[in-house]
């Protein structure tokens, strides 16, 4: 079910990465929706989902992108592989986690394309990569990560309600 | 032994999936799936991006008002100039067609065939400076061909699909575009550096260049056409103990605002591998 409505999502929000949310500057910094509701569902507890998640939505953003096919999915899956591993245990004890997670898994998805960005020949500019892009990238996916999160975790419960014992 | 956990080794498979993608797409095999996967993908977001641009500039006109009312007042006043130019640019025109003809400068310089396409898109990673166009291989665009507005040059097919490709802006850093200046007559190479400003290198040290003196594909190299604006001079380095000088570029193309592209079609890139023995 979670698939059903998942890839519509996706090719919608990888649409918007490349509209909307591309024309959202923060320096040379922008959101990654795709990142975030991949982490969001993994952190709601849809663990293999999300990396499936993952798989589709990287390989739907390196088809608008210059990177090569699958970079961006195999950054996707990994990011979702450690997500689940929180999944369920930290959200209630600690309202600063998924921020944490947020950082964590933002920084990691864009050292990992500065890596593939290398490893095509690209030049790299390690200062100016993070100072212009990477930080304030991290820092728009924070705070877009507590709505995210809200609004996945909805969707969630809708389709997998929580069983109730009378 | 420490057994791997099944959701391990559910993300393993997963990554070699992504692996195997990546070397079908490397070799060739994937295209077909891609190309079909996307159409209506790219149909949805060509819907979306005009949409979202004639919603982006509505909202976006009203702050923008006082500085169109002095921008129209500039380019009358301009206009005005110009008109008396035309004038006396057509006495000489007729002179220099029959000293074309007589050159057979035309048949040297066929006329640009353009394909008009909306921008429908950016590239997701902010470390690559390209656009997404609407227009494919279904429309005839292939790599290479330069891609311009009426302003001036916007960069080059990078990568083609069947119903968009994606187009390398000069203000990329792996762009690389040789240029001229039209007062100065000198050369030079545009590169861009990483935050997207861009300027010309190896420009002759001798040679006098001048603040808003604009900046023209030169043809060398066989990737862009002559005589296409690039942009104009904003300001000059030059060092006597240096071996050339370079200056910075404005250019004449808004890549925030970019909306429409013009794609010359009829312009075959010279391919420097094929000729190399």
């Amino acid at each position: 079910m979670a698939y059903i409505f998942g890839i519509p999502l996706l090719i919608v929000l990888a649409i918007l990465q490349t509209t909307v949310f591309a024309d959202i500057h923060f320096f040379d910094g922008r959101p990654d929706i795709v990142l975030l509701a991949v982490v969001a569902w993994g952190l709601c507890g849809g663990d293999r989902q999300a990396m499936i998640w993952g798989l589709i939505g990287g390989l739907l953003l390196d088809s608008f992108s210059g990177l090569p096919l699958g970079s961006s999915a195999i950054n996707l899956i990994i990011i979702a592989y450690f997500v689940s591993l929180y999944a369920g245990r930290v959200w209630e004890a600690n309202l600063l986690m998924p921020i944490g997670i947020g950082l964590v898994a933002s920084l990691f998805f864009h050292l990992q394309a500065l890596v593939w960005l290398f490893a095509m020949g690209r030049q790299i500019d390690l200062p100016f990569s993070f100072g212009r892009v990477i930080l304030p990238s991290t820092i728009l996916n924070m705070i877009l990560i507590l709505p995210t999160y809200q609004v996945m975790l909805g969707m969630y419960r809708r389709l997998y309600p929580p069983e109730v014992e009378i | 032994m420490r057994r791997t956990s099944p959701r391990a080794i559910f993300a393993g498979t997963l990554i070699l999936i992504a692996v195997a993608i990546a070397v079908l797409q490397f070799s060739g095999y994937f295209a077909p799936v891609t190309s079909a996967f996307m159409r209506p993908v790219t149909a949805l977001q060509s819907w979306f991006a005009i949409r979202y641009v004639a919603v982006r500039d509505l909202l976006a006109s009203p702050s923008d008002m006082a500085s169109m009312r002095a921008e129209i007042d500039r380019l009358q006043a301009e206009n005005a100039l110009l008109q008396q130019e035309i004038i006396a640019l057509r006495e000489q025109a007729s002179e220099a067609e029959v000293l074309a003809a007589l050159l057979d400068y035309a048949r040297a310089q066929p006329a640009s065939r353009y394909l008009a396409s909306n921008v429908i898109g950016r590239d997701v990673s902010p470390f690559i400076r390209s656009i997404l166009i609407g227009q494919g291989s279904d429309a005839g665009v292939a790599v290479g061909m330069p891609v311009v507005t009426a302003q001036g040059l916007v960069g080059r097919v990078e990568e083609v699909f069947a119903s968009y490709a994606r187009v390398q802006l000069v203000t990329d850093p792996e762009t690389a575009v040789n240029v001229k200046f039209q007062q100065a007559r000198t050369e030079g190479i545009l590169s861009a550096r990483l935050n997207g400003e861009i300027f010309v290198d190896l420009i002759d040290l001798n040679a006098e260049l001048s603040e808003g003196e604009l900046v023209l594909t030169s043809g060398l190299g066989g990737k862009y056409p002559p005589d296409i604006p690039v942009g104009a001079v904003t300001s000059i380095r030059r060092r006597d103990f240096d071996l050339f000088q370079d200056a910075t570029i404005q250019s004449s193309v808004d890549f925030e605002e970019l909306s429409l592209v013009l794609v010359i079609t009829n312009f075959e890139p010279l391919i420097l591998e094929s000729i190399s023995p």
